[in-house]
C-alpha cells in the first residue's frame, strides 16, 4: 500500500506508537512527543516530505489530551533532476503526537524545519500549546491586545460570538518587530493596508538608504475566526459556501477542498462528471485569478496600458465564470457528494467560444509586454526566492514553481478528474518575479487547455451521488486542491449529528508569507509593492508608510499614494529628506 | 510599447456603458431571489434549506399570522430556496442591482399569511395555505374516498394534538385501520 515505505523508515529512527489510515493515499503516525522533531526532519528533509499543513486540536473530550499533527506531502526533494518520489509513491504522512493539559508544552520542530513556524506561533495563539524552543513566540493570529489567557479554539474557551473588550488604542500593546543589529538603518513601515488591493498587512522594512536589508510583517489584522464558527454549529451543507467565502478570489478551490475533506474522511467517490466540472470551475477560476494578477503586475510598475489589457481579458473569465455556474465570483456549484449544477450542450460549446478568445489575446498581450524591455527591467532579478529557502519554507503555488521547484498539487497529488487530464506543469528557473509571472502566463495557457480536455472527456453520467452517508465521528482527513496561489489543505474531523468537530483550513498564501522575508532582502523599496505583488497574496494595499530613521529619529508618513507614484515612476525618493 | 498600441486599435473601444446601458446577464444568473406571495404556502422548506438564514418564516408575536421574511443583505444567491420550494414561490431572478440607499429595512422583504388553528386546542400551528395545499396534494395522490375523509378532518390537528389523541387512541385499546 501507499505511504507504507515511509512509515517502516520512520519506524527504523523513532518508536512509533500507532498507525492509522485515512486514506489510500494518508496515514498518521502517532510518535512519542520528545520524538515529534526528529520524525518531522527525517520525513522532511531525509525521505523528501514538504510541510502541507499542521492542525492543533482539542482532543480533550476524546482521549484527554491536545493533538498536534503535522502532516507533510511526501513527494521528493525536487531539489535537482531525478530528487523525486515515484508518482505512484506520492502520498501524505501526518506525525501525530499527544500533549497533557497539565503541561501544554511540546518541544518545537522549526529548529529543524523552519516551514514549521508559523504553524507552531499559531497553536499558541489558539490553543495556548507552548513550543519549547521556538525562536519566534510571538503572537500571529490574534490581536496584540487580546486578553491574555483566552484561547479561542479550545472547545471550553468561549462561545463564537463572544468578543472581548478592546484597548483602548493608547493601552494597546507594541507588537514587537524583528529588527536587525546595526546603525544607519531606516525603518520602513509598509502598512497597516497593502499596495495592490485593499487587504490590511503591516510590512515594517529596514533600510539602509533605498536597499531593504530585512522585513518583518504583521498580518491576520481581519482573521474572522470560520473554524470556530463552523466548529459544532455548520452542517456541510452550510460549510461548503462558508469555505467558498475564506478568499475573494480563489474561494472556489476552498469550497472543493473542505467539501473534498468531509468525502474523503467518509471514503465518498463522486461521480466522474462532478469531478470533471469542478476541475472545469477551478480552471476558470485560475485563468481569472493569474490575469489579474499579472494585471496588477504590471500596474504597480506603472504600465497602465497592460494593465488595462488584460483586464479587459479577464472579463472573458468572468463571464465565463457567469456562463457556467450563474456567478461571476461564488460558483456555488459544490455540495457533499457531488455538485448541484451541470453543464448544458449549449453552455459547452458557449464555453469553448470564449476559451478561443482568451487563450489568442493573452498571447497577444503577453507578447507585447515581454517586448516592452521597460517593464523586462523592473520584473527581471527582482524578489529573488532561493531555491535553498525555498526548500526550507514550504512555499506552493507559482512561487515555488518560480524557483525552479516543481511542485503542483493538480501533479503530485492528482485529485479529482486530474488522474485522467494531461498537462505540463509550469516551472521557470530564476525565482524572481519575472519567473512567478511567467509560471502564471504558462498555467493561463495549460488552464484552457484543462478545461478543453474536461468537456472531450467527460461522461454523461449522474452529477451527484445519493447522499445517504453516514458521517463517522472522529474520522479525519485531509483534502487538497492547487488554487491558484498554491496547494490549498483542508483537514476536517468529523463530529456527531452530521456537524464538523474541527476544521482546519490552511490557504496557499499561509505558506508562502514566512519566506518572503528572505525576497526583500536586497532590493530597494521601490520593488516592495511588487514583490508583495508577485507573491499573489490575496491583495492587499499599503495605504500609508511611514519612514523612520533610527539615527535622527525623524520620521515621516507617507500616504499609499506616495509610495505607489514612487514605485510606479521611480521618481522623488521618499527617503531623499530624511538622509 | 508600440505593440500594445496596435492592439488598442485592433479592438477598439469596449467600456461597457454601464449604467447608462443594460447590463445583460447569461441565462442562468444566480441573482437575487424574487417572491410571488400568492403562491407561497408557508411551508417553510426555504428557510430550512437556507444555509445563511436569509429566510425564516416564523408566527409573528400575536401568533396571529405567519410571517415569510427575507433578508437580502444575508442572502449568498446560493438558490437552495428556489430547489426545494415546491410552488416556484421563490426563484432567483436576474437582478443583481441591490445597493440601498442608508435604509437597510429595504433590504428586506415580507410576506404574511393567515394561520391555521388546531381544531382541538385552537392554537395556530401552520399556514392555512399550507393545509389547503396538503389536502389538494391528498386528493390527486388516489386514496379511497373514506381515507380523504379522514384526511379533511386531521390535516386541522396540529402536531401535539395528533400525538396526544395517537396516545389515548392506543390506550383505549383502538386500533387505527389504515385502509
Ligand atoms: S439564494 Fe440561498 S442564501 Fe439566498 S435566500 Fe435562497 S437559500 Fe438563502
Ligand atoms: S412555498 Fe416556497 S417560498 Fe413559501 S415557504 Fe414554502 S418553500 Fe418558502
Amino acid at each position: 500500500m501507499k505511504c507504507d515505505k515511509f512509515i517502516e523508515a520512520l519506524g527504523q529512527r523513532v518508536k512509533i506508537l500507532e498507525v492509522t489510515r485515512q486514506y489510500e493515499d494518508q496515514v498518521t503516525a502517532l510518535v512519542e512527543l520528545n520524538d515529534l522533531p526528529e520524525a518531522v526532519r527525517f520525513l522532511y528533509y531525509d525521505m523528501g516530505g514538504y510541510l502541507s499543513t499542521m492542525i492543533p486540536n482539542d482532543e480533550r473530550s476524546i482521549n484527554k489530551h491536545y493533538a498536534l499533527y503535522y502532516a507533510l506531502s511526501m513527494e521528493g526533494g525536487k531539489m535537482f533532476e531525478g530528487d523525486e518520489i515515484a508518482q505512484d509513491e506520492k502520498c501524505f504522512v501526518t506525525v501525530k503526537v499527544l500533549i497533557s493539559p497539565e503541561s501544554l508544552v511540546f518541544p518545537s520542530v522549526t529548529p529543524l524545519v523552519p516551514a514549521c513556524v508559523w504553524y507552531e506561533r499559531e497553536a499558541y495563539d489558539m490553543f495556548g500549546l507552548i513550543a519549547e524552543g521556538l525562536p519566534d513566540k510571538r503572537r500571529l493570529v490574534l490581536s496584540d491586545d487580546w486578553p491574555d489567557n483566552l484561547f479561542p479554539l479550545r472547545k471550553d474557551a468561549m462561545d463564537y460570538r463572544y468578543r472581548p473588550d478592546m484597548k483602548e488604542h493608547y493601552m494597546e500593546p507594541e507588537y514587537d518587530f524583528l529588527r536587525p543589529e546595526g546603525s544607519g538603518m531606516i525603518d520602513v513601515p509598509l502598512g497597516p493596508l497593502h499596495i495592490t488591493a485593499d487587504e490590511p498587512g503591516h510590512f515594517r522594512l529596514y533600510c539602509d538608504g533605498d536597499t531593504i536589508i530585512d522585513a518583518d510583517y504583521r498580518l491576520f489584522y481581519q482573521h474572522r475566526g470560520m473554524e470556530k464558527l463552523a466548529e459544532n454549529r455548520m452542517n456541510y451543507d452550510q460549510m461548503g459556501y462558508l469555505a467558498e467565502r475564506v478568499c475573494g478570489i480563489c474561494g472556489y478551490a476552498h469550497a472543493i477542498a473542505c467539501i473534498e475533506a468531509a468525502e474523503k474522511a467518509i471514503n465518498l467517490e463522486i461521480p466522474a462528471r462532478a469531478q470533471a466540472i469542478r476541475i472545469v470551475c477551478s480552471e476558470i477560476e485560475r485563468l481569472h485569478s493569474h490575469l489579474l494578477n499579472i494585471g496588477l503586475a504590471c500596474e504597480v510598475t506603472g504600465n497602465y496600458n497592460a494593465f488595462m489589457h488584460i483586464f479587459r481579458i479577464r472579463e472573458y473569465s468572468m463571464k465565463l465564470a457567469e456562463l457556467v455556474t450563474g456567478g461571476r465570483k461564488t460558483y456555488g456549484n459544490v455540495v457533499m457528494g457531488g455538485l448541484r449544477r451541470d453543464m448544458t450542450g449549449h453552455e459547452i460549446k458557449e464555453s469553448l467560444r470564449i476559451l478561443h478568445i482568451i487563450e489568442t489575446q493573452v498571447e497577444e498581450v503577453w507578447d507585447a509586454v515581454m517586448d516592452d524591455q521597460r517593464q523586462m527591467k523592473r520584473w527581471k532579478g527582482v524578489g529573488i526566492l532561493d531555491k535553498q529557502v525555498a526548500r526550507d519554507f514550504s512555499p506552493v503555488g507559482p512561487n515555488i514553481r518560480g524557483s525552479g521547484i516543481k511542485r503542483d498539487t493538480r501533479y503530485d497529488h492528482p485529485y479529482d478528474f486530474f488522474k485522467q487530464v494531461k498537462f505540463d506543469v509550469a516551472v521557470v528557473e530564476g525565482g524572481d518575479v519575472f519567473a512567478r509571472e511567467m509560471v502564471r502566463y504558462m498555467e493561463l495557457k495549460s488552464s484552457v487547455s484543462i478545461i478543453r480536455q474536461c468537456f472531450e472527456l467527460m461522461p454523461q453520467t449522474a452529477i451527484i451521488v445519493d447522499p445517504k452517508f453516514h458521517v463517522k465521528p472522529e474520522n479525519y482527513s485531509l483534502a487538497y486542491v492547487e488554487a491558484p496561489r498554491g496547494e490549498n489543505v483542508h483537514w476536517i474531523m468529523q463530529g456527531s449529528a452530521q456537524k464538523v468537530y474541527r476544521w482546519r483550513c490552511r490557504a496557499a498564501t499561509y505558506n508562502n508569507w514566512p519566506s518572503l522575508r528572505f525576497q526583500f532582502r536586497g532590493n530597494t523599496i521601490a520593488d516592495a509593492a511588487l514583490i508583495v505583488c508577485s507573491l499573489d497574496p490575496c491583495y492587499s494595499c499599503t495605504e500609508r508608510v511611514t519612514v523612520v530613521d533610527v539615527r535622527s529619529k525623524k520620521s515621516k508618513i507617507l500616504t499609499h499614494n506616495d509610495l505607489k507614484a514612487f514605485s510606479q515612476t521611480l521618481k522623488n525618493s521618499p527617503m531623499k529628506d530624511l538622509k | 510599447m508600440m505593440k500594445l498600441l496596435d492592439i488598442s486599435k485592433k479592438y477598439g473601444e469596449i467600456t461597457h456603458k454601464y449604467p447608462f446601458e443594460p447590463y445583460k446577464v447569461a441565462e442562468n444568473f444566480r441573482g437575487k431571489p424574487a417572491y410571488i406571495y400568492d403562491l407561497c404556502i408557508g411551508c417553510a422548506a426555504c428557510g430550512v434549506a437556507c444555509p445563511s438564514n436569509a429566510i425564516t418564516v416564523q408566527l409573528n408575536e400575536n401568533k396571529s399570522k405567519l410571517i415569510w421574511e427575507f433578508d437580502c443583505g444575508r442572502c449568498i444567491f446560493c438558490g437552495r430556496c428556489d430547489e426545494v420550494c415546491p410552488t416556484g414561490a421563490i426563484k432567483l431572478s436576474e437582478e443583481f442591482e441591490l445597493a440601498v440607499k442608508f435604509d437597510k429595512s429595504a433590504m428586506i422583504q415580507r410576506g404574511e399569511l393567515e394561520v391555521q388553528c388546531c381544531s382541538e386546542c385552537g392554537k395556530p400551528f401552520s399556514a392555512k395555505r399550507l393545509v389547503k395545499y396538503s389536502l389538494e396534494c391528498l386528493s390527486k395522490a388516489n386514496l379511497g374516498e373514506k381515507r380523504l375523509e379522514e384526511a379533511k378532518s386531521y390535516v386541522n390537528v396540529c402536531p401535539t394534538c395528533k400525538k396526544t389523541a395517537t396516545v389515548a387512541n392506543f390506550t383505549a385499546g383502538k386500533e387505527m385501520v389504515i385502509e
